[in-house]
Formats: C-alpha cells, structure tokens, sequence
C-alpha cells in the first residue's frame, strides 16, 4: 500500500503549472510560430491545390496528349510523307495547343485555329482527295493500301489528331484530362469539333481535278446534309479547281444491294454538285474498295463473284 | 539490306535516294540509313500511343523508362551492340501477345502491316509495343565518338553487331518466345531469291524460339504478286525446306497458296486483272479437292472449291 498522503490545498496557492517568466515567453514564441506555420502551410495548400475545373459530359484529354501529337508530327513529317520533312513540328504542337489552352472550351473559335492553319501548307495532288461520310474505317483501309489517296486523316493535321480529345480550361494553363465537352449535350463549339471544321474546310478548298467521296450505302441517307460532307466539305469545294465529284456508294457485305445512286439522298447531293457548277459521277459499290470489305467476308458470295 | 518492321514499299526506294545524297556529301561510311531525326520524339510518341491509345491495358508501362533503356545502346561503339543489350528494354516493355494472333513473314512488309490492321486482325512484331517504337527507324552511336550519326548507320555487311539489327535480333526472339495457338507466317512466291529465306530473321531468330508446348500448329501463306511471277509455291523449292525444317522439329503445319483474304486485299490494287475476275466455268466444275498441302496456283480456284467444299460439308 502506498505510503503517502495528499497535502491539503492551502487557500491562496496559485494554480498547479507554477512556470517562470522565462518559460512562459519561450512557450509565447513557440506557439506564435506553430501558429505562423499552419497559416503558411493553408495558403500554400490553398495556392497549390488543383483549380476548379469546369466539368463536362464528354471523354476527358487522351492520356499523354502532347507526346502522341509530337510523335505524330515527327512520324509523318520525317518518315510517311518526306516531303514535308522542313516542318517544325514544335512549332506546330506549340500553335496547336495555344489554339484551346486557358479558354473556355466551348467558346472556341475557326479564328483560335488561324494560326495553326498558317504554320502548315500541305499540297495535295489532284484528283487524290477522298471524303468520307459514315464510312471512316473502310476508307482508312482503302488508302493503306492505295497509298496517293488521302483522307483529310492521312494529311498532316488529320493524321496528328486523328481519334485523340482536347481541351483546356479558363483557370488553368493546363490539359483538362478529368472531362471535355461532349458535342451535343454541352457544346458544339467545343476545341475538337472546331478543329475538325476548320480542316476539313481547308482540305476541300485545297481540292483540285475529280474528288472521290465514300459513303455508307447502308444507311437510309448515304448523303447525309448535317454531316461534315453534306455541311462543311462540298459546299468548300471550289468549282474552279474541281470539275467532277465521284460518289462511291458502299454497302455492307450481305445485304441486298440497293442501287443507292438513283435513290433520293444521292440525287440531292447531285443537284447540290451540279448546281455549283461541277459534274457529278456515282458508282454503287466500287470495285477496288469492295475488295476491301470482302477481306472480313472472303466466303460471301458477292465476294465469290468478285474473284 | 531493308529496315525491319512493317517498313512500307518506298522505303528501299527512299534509303537508296538518301544514300545517293549522302554519297555526294563528305565522309559516309556505313552502308545503311543514318540515325533518324527526332529519334527520341517518335519514340516517345509511339510508346505513348501504344499504351494509352491502343492497348489501354498496358497503360501502366512507363514510356520514359522504356525510353531509358533502350537508349543505351546509343553511347556504345556501332560495331558492338549485342542483342542483348536490349534486355532490360525488351523486359519493361514486352507483353502478352494474344493466341492465335502472331504473324510472322518475309518480304511481305506492305502486306503484312495492311493485312494485320493495327492489331485488330493480327499482331505481327511492328504491331508489339517492342516493334512498333522501332518501326522504320535507324539509330547508332558515331563511331569516333560520342552522338548519334545521322549520315549513315552499319548494316549487317558492315558488321554484324550493330544496333539495328540486334534490335530485331531480339525482339524476334521475344516475340517467338511469346506466341502460342496457331501460328502464321506469310511468304512472297513471287521473290525471286526465295519465299523462304534460309538465313534471315525468321529462319535464324524466330523458329529457334518458337515455344512447342505452346504452339498448336503453323499455318504457311505462300502469296503471289497479282499476274506476278510464280517463283514458288507450297511444297517447292525452299518452302519444302521451311517445310521439312518443321517436321522435323515435330510441328504439324500446313501450306496454302495465296490464301484467299490476303489475296483479296491484293486485289483491291489490280481490280481489273483477270486473276481478280470471275471464272464462271470454274465456279460451276467440280474438281478435285486438293489435299492439306496444297498444289500450286496461280489462280484463285483451288481456293475457291475448297472453300465451297469446306462450306458444303456444314
């Protein structure tokens, strides 16, 4: 058992932390420090912490967009078309990228673009542009294997951002890789979208001799007036360099080939092409490019015939 | 000797005219194409590409690790790169390549890279992230020196021990080590050296790696220019050696001349020749169903009847 006794407290003592002058002023000091501390280690946690940024509906900025871009530019300029082999790619990332960083995303404008659009003149040969409309996949595999064909995907800017996302945001000067602005449920203004607008315009005006166009005879419109053809690409198309507009009208193995080019969708683009003073041909089907298509079916029998 | 990889038609072409200007310019001594410019970028570009675009699943390979390991080779002498000094880039960024899916060849770039389109139908080596961050470039050290050359790099006439080819020396051998189900292979019978050649990539650094108990059965292609020669087909010539060798290596394998799908996308560049035209005489005969090793042809009716008899007998 303890041995000890409690001394009574005596009236007038003073409260139990007797601590001397010296001591209470180290212990000001230091708990004025703790305090300046934390109010630095805040505001610079305020001042670090990621900015609030705008949220979307649509995919955020592909992972690792500035390498893939570069890649990209090097890639075709040193390598698939030599010819271009001057262009600063740097450079060309550097104009691509001020065109949307610190903007609002869907306040993008064709002018935001100029600049990227000055920086790279690409000639194409005449009579080796080839639109698209709903048929992307077949007419990228008909120009890797028809080489002096190009897709506005197998030019230079095409080819750098083909199937990538883009977008910045107002507060920061930074890639937005969390969202981007989905096309119909937030904005059509949006980096991506523009950027496929303005090319594309510049691609059809560039056009010169017969321009091809691929389109989706499996649809109820192959020629489809709110598509980047229908709106942007034929109505770009300059009448003194372009004389004909060839329509290859493809349909998907099996199903019962409808001739497409008299129906009423085809008929419309031909008055359009030739109201704008150019001939019109249509072609249901077109060889080379059903060779293609029959490389996944090779035992169909609209392939059998082919061979 | 041409780029490995999935190198297009006019890259012979185009090495041929930049050797012709490298010969007007003072000191080139090597008998191959200089480091390309930008090296690094496309590289880094590619490796990007590969792992966040088209095979998300590899997203967590580390690009700049790669790139580290891989670079190397580019402070050593050109003369004494070794295969496998490309370990520890071949370790960070090999990965597995799905069954069935492997496609080896020879002579046959174009085609190759057209036919497999960008791993969605096969995946031969330029379509493996080892491959693809390679695909058509050179790169060596200068050989007084440090820096990269880019007037010329040595082929294996110049010595055997260069960069380039151990890359490929070494990536063949990975990619044979990881393939597994059917393997399938593409030869041009219409080279005139030889659709099989009996030393060279696939010959020397990828059948001596092919794994037996991982492999079911090797398919051969022997494909012909549309009208073009017919040096050799399955069963002649050194397609019979590539032939024995696999027997004797206890695969089982079969041939097929000019197999239908590949012929197919063949013909998209010679729609009119007649060998991409209807024979209707054909297409009503009955013939004789050729055995698995299949005969020579230099038209599209034997593969034709075996697939209308293959079709009647579901």
């Amino acid at each position: 058992m303890s041995n000890y006794e409690f001394s009574p407290v005596m009236s007038g003592d003073k409260p139990c932390c007797q601590i001397s002058k010296r001591a209470q002023i180290c212990l000001g000091l230091g708990l004025l420090v703790v305090s300046l501390s934390v109010v630095v280690a805040v505001v610079l946690l305020k001042v670090r912490s990621p900015p609030e940024l705008l949220e979307w509906h649509g995919h955020g900025t592909t992972s690792h967009f500035s390498e893939i871009v570069l890649g990209r530019c090097f890639t075709y300029t040193q390598i698939i078309r030599p010819e271009l082999r001057d262009e600063d790619c740097r450079k060309i990332v550097d104009a691509f990228k001020s065109a949307f960083l610190s903007k609002n995303p869907c306040n993008i404008t064709k002018e935001d673009y100029q600049p990227l659009i000055n920086l790279v003149t690409q000639t194409i040969p005449c009579n080796k542009t080839l639109f698209w409309s709903k048929s992307k996949d077949l007419a990228h595999q008909y120009t890797w294997v028809q080489r002096e064909f190009f897709t506005l995907e197998d030019t230079l800017l095409g080819y750098m951002a083909d199937d990538l996302t883009w977008c910045g945001d107002p507060s920061t000067s930074d890639l937005n890789y969390q969202s981007c602005p989905h096309w119909r449920t937030d904005c059509s203004n949006n980096p991506g979208s523009v950027f496929w607008k303005v090319i594309s315009q510049k691609f059809a005006e560039a056009a010169c001799g017969v321009v091809q166009v691929m389109l989706n005879g499996s649809l109820t419109e192959p020629f489809n007036k709110n598509s980047t053809f229908g709106s942007v690409e034929v109505f770009n198309l300059n009448p003194e360099k372009v004389h004909t507009v060839q329509a290859w009208v493809m349909h998907n193995i099996g199903e019962v080939s409808s001739d497409s080019c008299s129906g009423y969708s085809l008929n419309e683009l031909k008055l359009i092409v030739r109201e704008r003073k150019m001939a019109f041909i249509c072609q249901d089907n077109y060889r080379p490019a059903r060779f293609v298509q029959c490389v996944k079916n090779p035992e169909h029998l609209s392939c059998r015939s082919q061979i | 000797m041409a780029a490995r990889g999935c190198a297009p038609w006019w890259l012979p072409l185009l090495q041929l005219l930049l050797l012709q200007l490298g010969a007007g310019a003072a000191g080139e001594r090597w008998g191959g194409e200089g480091t390309s410019p930008h090296l690094q970028s496309i590289f880094l570009g590619r490796c990007a590409e590969y792992s966040s675009l088209l095979r998300p699943e590899l997203r967590d390979k580390n690009c700049t690790a790669i790139w580290e390991a891989f670079k190397v080779v580019l402070d050593k002498d050109p003369c004494s790169v070794l295969p496998s000094d490309y370990d520890l880039f071949i370790d960070l960024s090999m990965h597995s390549i799905p069954r069935d899916k492997s496609l080896f060849w020879e002579n046959n770039h174009l085609l190759v890279t057209s036919y497999s389109d960008n791993t969605r139908r096969f995946m031969p080596l330029c379509d493996v992230l080892y491959g693809r961050v390679g695909d058509f470039l050179s790169w060596c050290r200068q050989k007084n020196g440090s820096g990269l050359d880019y007037q010329s790099c040595p082929t294996s006439e110049d010595c055997e021990n260069n960069p380039v080819d151990s890359y490929w020396k070494r990536a063949s051998m990975q990619y044979s080590r990881d393939s597994s189900g059917v393997i399938y292979v593409m030869l041009n019978g219409s080279e005139p050296t030889g659709a099989y050649p009996v030393k060279g990539f696939f010959a020397d650094f990828e059948i001596p790696y092919f794994q037996k108990d991982k492999i079911t059965r090797i398919e051969i292609w022997v494909m012909h220019e549309i009208g073009g020669p017919n040096v050799e087909s399955c069963g002649e010539g050194s397609v019979k050696i590539l032939e024995e060798r696999l027997e004797a290596m206890g695969f089982q394998y079969s041939c097929i001349n000019d197999y239908l799908p590949v012929k197919l996308l063949k013909c998209v560049d010679h729609s009119t020749h007649p060998d991409c035209a209807l024979n209707s005489a054909a297409a009503s005969t009955q013939r004789e169903v050729p055995s698995l090793y299949a005969e020579p042809s230099t038209s599209l009716i034997i593969p034709f009847l075996v697939a209308m008899a293959l079709g009647s007998q579901m």
